[in-house]
């Protein structure tokens, strides 16, 4: 099938390549000419990779799924900043015309003590699954629930959760943090879970575990620089922190043990 | 084969409750010696990890993603369906089990769907006490839209990202599981191989795709809710790891796959645009509620669209349907866009597109309100496409989107392999011929939720389980079997890349299983099929080592299953003379293009037995007859 | 799970003591510079007035507090970096840029802080400990530190140094101040855009405050 628009630039990346955790790693540069403007960021990845291997080379791994910036998968840090140039975007969703002819583009892991490399571009983030293991959750065995509409929730509030529970996890956040805080993803899911009557039971115990799990994970510590919701695929905003900054101190106050 | 549904006797409204009582059960001191396995961590995966952890079960949990989180389930846009009745127009659970039905053309499975419809309120319900964000009135109470085949509006939403939802609260009500200690969640695993203990399902192969070493998990049963098979088109709107490897492994080791032809073409999908693309962008068909589908009236008239005067726009959805109008089911919605490109009077610069107009919503509604109701899929589209949909009306064209067909279940959600139970997108159970918006989500959470938990209590109960480790010999020679697959696969030094042959597949598919269907076409699909596999076994290149990350050896193995897959669908279209739900035989229609079923025929599941050998493929066809006891049989209408 | 962290020990608990003594200190540096923009009116107002300041029992409370404080926020400050320099020990190639870039002065804030703990140190030496002028004013002997301030303030070197540590001193709390609200927990979409404000103008007023006085005295009094 034709192209709708034939636009083609030359590109000259300098990608991460690192075989295993264990590995040093090393930037390697791949020229990647003639990538049709209306392709993705990561069609453009799978057009270099085919080359490669049909040059018998190791195609650079990174993860992706399901290309509309909705699993967070992806997790590259392009030119600086993670997910690309363009605000409120995942990588998958970052289009080559935003990128001009002859352009170097550095592509880089998410770098944090709390996310290894596993391989080139991919990171291991399953400290994030830890976070959640810890408390992001609202207590509830499948059958105990009362009806829907049994206990009614102000739609600014319903709003307000959805807003923070929109994080898909990517951990862009932690990527652009200059300390590689997770406060970010922790606090989006404090704050909707906070929000809702139906997460106030537990809210306490919620942000003290989800914090100290953060903290053992190995992420720094949160200065407000405001960087993680810049970077921010969904664009969640930093105000979660902020308030689950209170939401901890009142826990604090508030603890038995 | 003998294919029994189990379906318990008795009045349809009492099937269920019925059967819950006649089920024999674990007692709470015992269902911790049992070990369940569960493949795949999307909605039906993860709600039955959890479910299943907190009746006390030891369950042990794979997926292949680096996060359960990942799973396809959190793509899904548009919404959950649940006979509530909140909105008071008329909604109940007979009607929404006669929707199904009739959505589904009448050949799905009746006892299943009234099932399906009963537990769909207990759904919402358990979602809303884990947290999940459903859109509200300001009184504080949940709203709903109305969808695709049905005339009330039933669809719980949360903005355009109710599957991201709802994936999030069975996610962390399994994370929560896994901190107790009843789920071990083991992450970047990709299951291989079914191991069946004296015909029984007592485990499963799993290849760790960090390390590339092979992995034996043993347990009592084994549940597989690994998702559809869309991604044998290569261009569906499936994530790009959906895979069919896990129940086609498992149908070649005895699992019948029932009606795999039955394949859901969804209406609003951003066109195609290069052959770059990797994949295909869905547009939630909740858009139809305020869009407008329309093509010039001319062919070949190249204006752009907003010089089109109204009376030169054919809303076609609008004039073919007048009573559904733009929200018809899908499977008639895309036949209707593709008819209408085939007559030459497509648009956009392929011509292969159809409008999807918010013109008129903008003008009724203003701009705030249609931003609050589909914002996030208008950015969506304009980051995709470059264009505004607020000015501009969007481009659509119908894509892959979602596969009916599956492995064969009985009531209780088992295979035709004893032990092996399919969940979700994977088994074919409720969706008969075409799946209604909204009830994907549904299907989904009901199996893991509400109906495994307790049909796997009854296996367990009534099954003699001699104990089984992974040191028994069942492990041992499918661990050679699949290690001696994957070596055969790097060993090839070929020419092609595995997306080369993924393609080439894809095309031979769309073209000829896909939208409308002919004896000659399909008859050539499955040689061209044959051709192609045996292509790839000569020439595949997989550059790289086993021994650590490798996409291209995972897309392989991938591939290779689907190479499979793709020559079964092709032969169940053909012996499935007739056009029902998504499967449309030109042969088999009424003078006006609408499907022509044969319930004479084919008022069945066909469920294929595998019974090709190393190298050559074939398969046996069963048949499991349907009957509509409560349904009346009749010719699905939406005029 | 073992036991949880103690407040003071964890990542929230240590980043709210810096926003607390960072406060204390804020408040100060206020009442501190309002006092300097008396040095160009009246030796004798501004010498009263620091007499009254440090003959007043208070302050060694005051001190103490200060002292206190400013110790809490430099070690806190330092052990936090530490940690986060850990949190990364392989840095990108490039840093965020374009419209992903945080407010430079907040990323920055380990250097501005050591810049000015450093001249926390020199300042103290200068004046605090520097020569000890005697002046009567009314019958009461008084410290005259008027005297040193203009002989300091007269040398073009001092001052251009002085000046960027109060750049120094600005960039720091036009971060510092908003983020102690955010911090403490404070954030309301209608205010704190207006506390963020606040914040500019309060670094900039302080900022130049504390800079007008030495270049009044630069100026007028060079020879």
């Amino acid at each position: 099938m034709a192209s709708a628009n034939s636009k083609k630039i030359n590109l000259k990346l300098k990608v991460w390549r690192q075989k295993t955790r264990a590995d040093a790693g090393r930037f390697e540069e791949i020229s990647a000419p003639e990538i049709p403007v209306d392709a993705s960021f990561l069609e453009m990845m799978d057009i270099v990779n085919n080359r490669l291997i049909k040059e018998g080379r190791d195609p650079i791994a990174f993860d992706h799924d399901c290309r509309e910036g909705i699993c967070g998968s992806c997790s590259m840090v392009i030119n600086g900043n993670p997910h690309g140039p363009e605000r409120g975007t995942a990588t998958c969703q970052l289009h080559m015309r935003k990128f001009h002819d002859g352009q170097e583009i550095v592509v880089e892991p998410f770098r944090a003590t709390a996310f290894p490399v596993i391989k080139d571009l991919s990171v291991d983030r399953t400290a994030f699954d830890r976070i959640i293991a810890s408390g992001g959750y609202i207590s509830v065995n499948t059958g105990n629930a009362p009806d829907a509409n049994a206990l009614p929730v102000p739609k600014e509030k319903a709003d307000d959760a959805f807003n923070s529970a929109t994080c898909i996890g990517c951990g862009a956040c932690v990527a652009a943090c200059a300390n590689s805080s997770a406060m970010l993803f922790v606090s989006a899911k404090v704050n909707h879970l906070a929000v809702l009557p139906q997460g106030e039971p537990e809210r306490e115990r919620r942000v003290l575990r989800m914090m100290q799990t953060m903290e053992e994970a190995g992420f720094g510590n949160c200065s407000n620089t405001g960087a993680c919701s810049l970077a921010c695929p969904k664009e969640i905003s930093f105000e979660n922190i902020a308030r689950m900054n209170s939401e901890y101190m009142k826990a604090s106050v508030k603890r038995r043990d | 084969m003998k294919l029994d549904s189990k379906a318990p006797s008795g009045p349809i409204s009492e099937k269920w409750s019925k059967h819950k009582f006649e089920m024999k059960l674990v007692n709470p001191a015992n269902k911790r010696k049992h070990t369940v396995i569960v493949v795949g961590t999307g909605l039906a995966g993860a709600s039955a990890s959890a479910t299943m952890a907190e009746l006390g079960y030891n369950v042990v949990t794979l997926c292949m993603h680096e996060s359960p989180r990942r799973a396809h389930s959190i793509a899904a846009q548009g919404g959950i369906n649940a006979a509530k009745n909140y909105q008071n127009d008329g909604d109940s659970v007979y009607r929404l089990f006669y929707d199904t039905i009739k959505g589904g053309d009448f050949r799905a499975r009746e006892s299943n769907v009234h099932r399906l419809a009963e537990i769909s309120p207990n759904i919402i319900d358990q979602c809303v006490a884990q947290g999940v964000p459903f859109a509200r009135e300001y009184g504080g109470t949940l709203t709903n839209r109305s969808f695709g085949g049905a005339q009330v509006s039933r669809t719980f939403y949360a903005r355009g990202q109710t599957g991201q939802q709802l994936l999030i609260g069975a996610y962390q009500a399994m994370m929560r599981q896994v901190d107790a200690g009843g789920v071990k969640l083991f992450t970047r695993r990709e299951v291989m191989d079914i191991v069946l203990v004296d015909g029984v399902a007592r485990g499963v192969l799993a290849r760790n795709l960090v390390t590339g070493e092979l992995e034996s998990y043993a347990a009592d049963a084994v549940i597989l809710a690994t998702g559809g098979y869309g991604n044998v088109f290569f261009h569906s709107t499936n994530a790009k790891m959906s895979n069919t490897t896990a129940i086609w492994r498992a149908h070649r080791r005895g699992a019948a796959f029932a009606n795999p032809c039955f394949t859901q073409i969804h209406p609003t999908c951003i066109p195609h645009s290069g052959d770059y693309q990797s994949k295909l962008t869905l547009m939630s068909e909740s858009l139809r509620n305020d869009g407008r589908c329309w093509v010039p009236k001319t062919p070949g008239d190249r204006r752009p669209p907003e010089q089109i005067p109204d009376d030169e726009r054919d809303y076609f959805l609008e004039r073919v349907y007048p009573s559904f109008g733009n929200l018809a089911p899908r499977d008639v919605a895309s036949r209707q866009a593709k008819f209408r490109v085939d007559e030459g009077r497509g648009v956009g610069p392929t011509n292969v597109a159809v409008y999807l107009d918010f013109r008129d919503a903008i003008k009724r509604l203003g701009e705030k309100v249609v931003s609050e109701r589909y914002g996030n899929l208008f950015d969506i589209y304009e980051k995709i496409t470059g264009d505004n949909p607020y000015k501009v009306p969007m481009r659509i064209y119908p894509a892959v989107h979602y596969t009916m067909g599956g492995l064969w279940v009985d009531y209780n959600l088992m295979s035709t392999i004893p032990g092996l139970h399919v969940l979700g997108e994977a088994n074919f159970s409720d969706h008969g011929a075409n799946r209604l918006g909204a009830s994907a989500l549904m299907q989904g959470l009901a199996d893991g939720y509400f109906v495994i938990p307790y049909t796997i209590g009854h296996y367990l109960a009534g099954t003699k389980l001699p104990k089984v480790d992974t040191q028994h010999d069942a492990f041992r020679a499918a661990r050679a079997e699949i290690q001696g697959g994957i070596d055969r696969l790097m060993a090839l030094k070929g020419s092609r890349t595995v997306d080369d042959f993924h393609r080439a597949l894809g095309t031979i598919m769309w073209d000829k299983v896909g939208m409308s269907r002919t004896d000659a076409g399909l008859k050539q699909a499955i040689q061209e099929i044959q051709t192609l596999r045996s292509e790839f076994y000569e020439d595949v290149r997989i550059s790289g080592d086993k021994s650590y990350i490798n996409p291209e050896l995972e897309k392989a193995g991938r591939v290779a299953d689907f190479l499979e897959l793709g020559e079964l669908m092709a032969r169940d279209a053909l012996e499935r003379k007739e056009s029902c739900g998504g499967h449309f035989r030109e042969e088999y229609q009424t003078p006006d293009n609408e499907a022509l079923r044969d319930d004479e025929n084919f008022c069945h599941v066909a469920a294929w037995e595998y019974s090709g050998q190393p190298g050559r493929t074939n398969w046996n066809r069963h048949i499991e007859p349907l009957s509509f006891e409560n349904v009346k049989l009749a010719t699905r209408s939406y005029k | 799970m073992q036991k949880s962290l103690s407040y003071l020990s964890s990542a929230i608990g240590r980043k709210q003591l810096m926003a607390i003594t960072g406060l204390v200190w804020s408040g100060f540096v206020l009442t501190h510079m309002a006092a300097n923009l008396l040095i160009p009116f009246s030796a004798e107002l501004y010498n009263k007035y620091s007499h009254a300041l440090i003959t007043n029992p208070a302050i060694y409370l005051a001190e103490g507090l200060l002292v206190l404080t400013i110790l809490v926020h430099i070690g806190n400050g330092i052990k936090l970096t530490l940690e986060n320099r850990r949190a990364r020990p392989q840095k990108y190639a490039m840093g965020t840029n374009g419209s992903k870039a945080p407010r430079f002065q907040s990323t920055w804030m380990i250097f501005h802080g050591s810049l000015l703990a450093v001249f926390l140190v020199w300042h103290l030496l200068t004046f605090k400990f520097g020569t000890n002028y005697q002046i009567v004013y009314d019958g009461v002997q008084m410290r005259d530190l008027h005297r040193l301030v203009i002989e300091v303030f007269a040398q073009p070197a001092y001052v251009i140094g002085y000046t960027l540590c109060m750049v120094g001193v600005g960039l720091h709390l036009s971060h510092g101040f908003y983020s102690s609200f955010a911090t403490l927990g404070f954030y309301h979409p209608r205010y704190s855009p207006m506390i963020h404000g606040l914040g500019y103008v309060y670094s900039f007023v302080v900022a130049a405050g504390f800079i007008i006085p030495p270049l009044y005295v630069l100026m007028t009094k060079a020879n």
